[in-house]
């Protein structure tokens, strides 16, 4: 067997034990339509599918101990936008979202993210992010994954909300357009979510703008332990997750032909997120009182 | 009347015609660049048609040899110098064909091999490309299709999932020649894709398969060893030359114009198709690789030329052939012994 091989078995056998074996159920039930070499169009590989969830299940429920509300207005088929906020200077957030949602919906959904392009340049991540089935922010590979009834996550803040200032917590950056105008060209949902607990996994001192700019990242983080700590600054802090899902919002159409409707719509769901993010916030509340 | 003055040719098109119906008539084909694997297959094929009166076959050099034993009555082949405008009008004046003229030219000599490119092979590209195409307008030609390539494609992080015939081409100005002739051929094909007598294609295949065929994955595969770039697994669906040389019969035989992908039915990562040949590639880091592959050529190892084009084995190019599917594939049952199954196609 080539060593890559091997490699790749190994990470698996290591692995299997995070994942309990209703679970490892779960991603073999979950239907991949395959296109001749164990793929699907989009590039998603099962395999993949289930090393990413191992790791994404034993964070959710170890490390960040998420707790969700709100699963009833996932649909169980069909596509939708699933859309929310952004934090945390490495996207644990989507990685979180899409645990959730794979966990809580029978069948098992899994959200596609539009991913920003810099990732597909990165050997290894753009790989792997293609075989968990997120694909690059493009309209033919939204309207490709709507039109097969997959649900597209986008963060409308764009990955330069990562790379929030501590300062600037829960506070949502402009929405971009592109979810409600796809949403309302496809006739499909916009299902909102509000996420705390990301925003404190690291505390973001400042953007080194013109280093981001020479390697070609969206941002460059210093925090309170990148650089500091090499690599293993970047890791999170484990702070508890709170996801709400809201009620699905259907777009008015007229958002694709007239600025004031697009504006009024991209609006609702703004309203809707930070709303969502007001309720996470006092749920985590709760959870401190009742902690204390 | 044709502007030489002669009778029109056995059928011409025009905008009436819905695309994916047979054309009227037996066909009068005339391939250039008959000596590649892929326009061998094709002809061998189109011999094997009673639909098919006659096939010339243009190239430099000799006949191929599994060339040799055709009916010469349906057969002939020609040498020539196809950058050479006087000799393209013989072709198309020669005895054999003057009474009953081709109604379908199919341009494959497109020289392609980016080993050995020269001023003369872009000579060669750009003025066969505008001769053939000229002279197949001016002897009331029905059909012009030129095979092109999936490298006209601009490759990159932002690319599709699936490709399709208008995305973005790479027009970069520092692009490798061929790709800039390839381009060039193609501009020429669409500016007469509007006549109204002659149907002009161009045909943009992605990476071919099959034995001796010159095409980037068919070298890539046939290195010893492969070489890739460490940390990235593109997705491909490549073709092979029989499935190709069946998607050109279509082509030949049903009506239609415009710009049309042709790919094999499997989408998958590259990686994966070297699993299934039980292939086992070599992975370096990118900014070495041309570095290998250099070093490869001249110890004789490859063929491969990762400068051609170079974010080949970075980023996935799948190409959406859709509209020839709708086009041409659904209506192959027009066509004479194109019977899939028959065909053992996917």
């Amino acid at each position: 067997m080539p060593p890559l091989l091997r490699s790749k078995r190994l990470a698996m056998d290591l692995l299997r034990p995070l994942l309990p074996e209703r679970e490892w159920d779960r991603v073999r039930a979950y239907p991949m339509n395959d296109v001749g070499l164990g793929t699907d169009a989009f590039g998603t590989r099962r395999e993949l599918l289930g090393f990413a969830y191992a790791l994404g299940y034993w964070l959710h429920r170890y490390y960040f101990r998420v707790v969700s509300a709100g699963h009833e207005h996932l649909p169980q088929q069909g596509g939708g936008v699933v859309v929310g906020n952004h934090s945390g200077v490495l996207p644990f957030d989507g990685m979180m979202v899409g645990a959730d949602v794979f966990r809580y919906t029978e069948p098992p959904r899994l959200v596609r993210y539009m991913v920003d392009f810099f990732v597909y340049q990165l050997p290894f991540v753009g790989a792997f992010f293609r075989g968990m089935g997120q694909m690059p922010g493009t309209r033919r590979n939204f309207d490709g994954l709507v039109h097969e009834g997959h649900l597209v996550g986008i963060f409308p803040e764009g990955s330069a909300a990562l790379g929030k200032k501590a300062e600037h917590r829960y506070e949502l950056l402009p929405f971009s357009p592109g979810h409600v105008e796809l949403a309302a060209r496809h006739r499909v949902p916009v299902l909102p979510f509000g996420l705390v607990g990301a925003e404190e996994q690291q505390t973001m001192m400042t953007d080194l703008r013109p280093l981001a700019r020479a390697l070609r990242l969206p941002y460059f983080p210093i925090t309170t332990t990148f650089p500091w700590l090499g690599p293993l600054g970047l890791l999170p802090r484990p702070s508890r997750y709170f996801i709400h899902y809201g009620s699905p919002l259907s777009i008015d159409p007229d958002a694709l032909r007239s600025i004031e409707v697009r504006n009024h719509e991209i609006g609702r769901v703004q309203d809707a997120v930070a709303e969502l993010l007001r309720r996470g916030q006092a749920t985590r509340r709760q959870h401190a009182g009742g902690a204390s | 009347m044709s502007r030489s003055g002669r009778r029109p040719p056995v059928e011409l098109a025009s905008d009436e015609h819905d695309p994916g119906t047979p054309r009227a008539g037996r066909r009068r084909v005339f391939i250039a660049g008959a000596r590649r694997r892929v326009a061998v297959h094709l002809i061998e094929r189109l011999i094997a048609n009673p639909e098919v009166e006659a096939v010339l076959g243009v190239d430099r050099g000799a006949c191929p040899p599994t060339l040799l034993g055709c009916d010469p009555e349906r057969f002939v082949f020609a040498s020539a110098d196809l950058s050479r405008r006087r000799q393209v009008d013989n072709l198309f004046l020669l005895d054999r064909f003057r009474g009953r003229p081709f109604d379908t030219v199919l341009h494959l000599a497109f020289q392609g091999n980016p080993h050995g490119y020269n001023f003369k092979s872009h000579e060669f590209n750009v003025n066969a490309a505008q001769h053939l195409l000229e002279a197949s307008l001016r002897h009331g030609v029905g059909k012009y299709a030129f095979l092109s390539s999936d490298a006209v494609y601009r490759l990159g992080p932002r690319n599709d999932y699936k490709v399709r015939e208008d995305a973005e081409l790479n027009l970069d100005p520092g692009a490798h020649p061929i790709l800039r002739d390839t381009l060039d051929a193609e501009f020429i094909c669409r500016a007469k894709m509007d006549d109204p007598n002659c149907e002009v294609m161009v045909i943009r295949p992605s990476g071919v398969f099959g034995g001796g065929v010159i095409s980037g994955i068919n070298l890539l595969f046939e290195s010893n060893p492969p070489v890739l770039p460490v940390g990235f697994d593109p997705m491909v669906n490549p073709t092979t030359k029989e499935r190709l040389s069946r998607d050109l019969m279509l082509a030949i035989f049903l009506h239609g114009k415009g710009v049309f992908n042709v790919a094999g039915s499997t989408i998958g990562p590259l990686s994966r198709f070297f699993e299934e040949r039980g292939i086992k590639p070599i992975r370096v880091p990118g900014p070495a690789l041309k570095v290998a592959n250099r070093l490869m050529r001249v110890l004789n190892m490859t063929r491969y030329h990762a400068g051609f084009h170079p974010k080949r084995l970075y980023y996935s190019l799948v190409l959406d052939d859709g509209k020839f599917e709708r086009m041409f594939r659904s209506n192959a049952h027009h066509v004479h012994a194109l019977d899939r199954s028959k065909d053992g196609m996917e």
